[in-house]
């Protein structure tokens, strides 16, 4: 496997934590980047949007 | 490199390099894979790229 003896110079208790820690503040860092930086998540997670769309059309009937 | 049970700085022999590093592109697969589904999902449901 290649890089497979990578755990021979890099201790594993230092080096599994940094590899996990850099995926998940990767990861974080740019679910953060989508939420501040738009404006259709906090109204998609706000819900009721295709009811609150569709009554205006009920009450034009 | 020839010795198969010479024990490097870390402690570990290369077997147990190797064995610890299966794992952890096991585990790395499975993640990746979850996280295809949900963006996969988040796609279909959210207006993201939409």
């Amino acid at each position: 496997m290649i890089y497979g003896k990578i755990w021979c110079v890099v201790k594993p208790s230092v080096g599994i934590p940094l590899f996990l820690s850099a995926v998940a503040i990767g990861s974080f860092a740019v679910h953060l980047a989508l939420v501040t930086n738009t404006t259709w998540v906090k109204d998609f997670l706000q819900g009721g949007q295709k009811t609150a769309a569709a009554q205006p059309q009920a009450v034009k009937k | 490199m020839a010795d198969p049970n010479k024990v490097w700085p870390t402690g570990l022999t290369e077997a147990e390099s190797e064995e610890i590093h299966r794992n952890l592109i096991q585990g790395t697969q499975i993640f990746g894979m979850i996280a295809v589904l949900a963006h996969l999902l988040a796609y279909i449901y959210s207006p993201w790229l939409h």
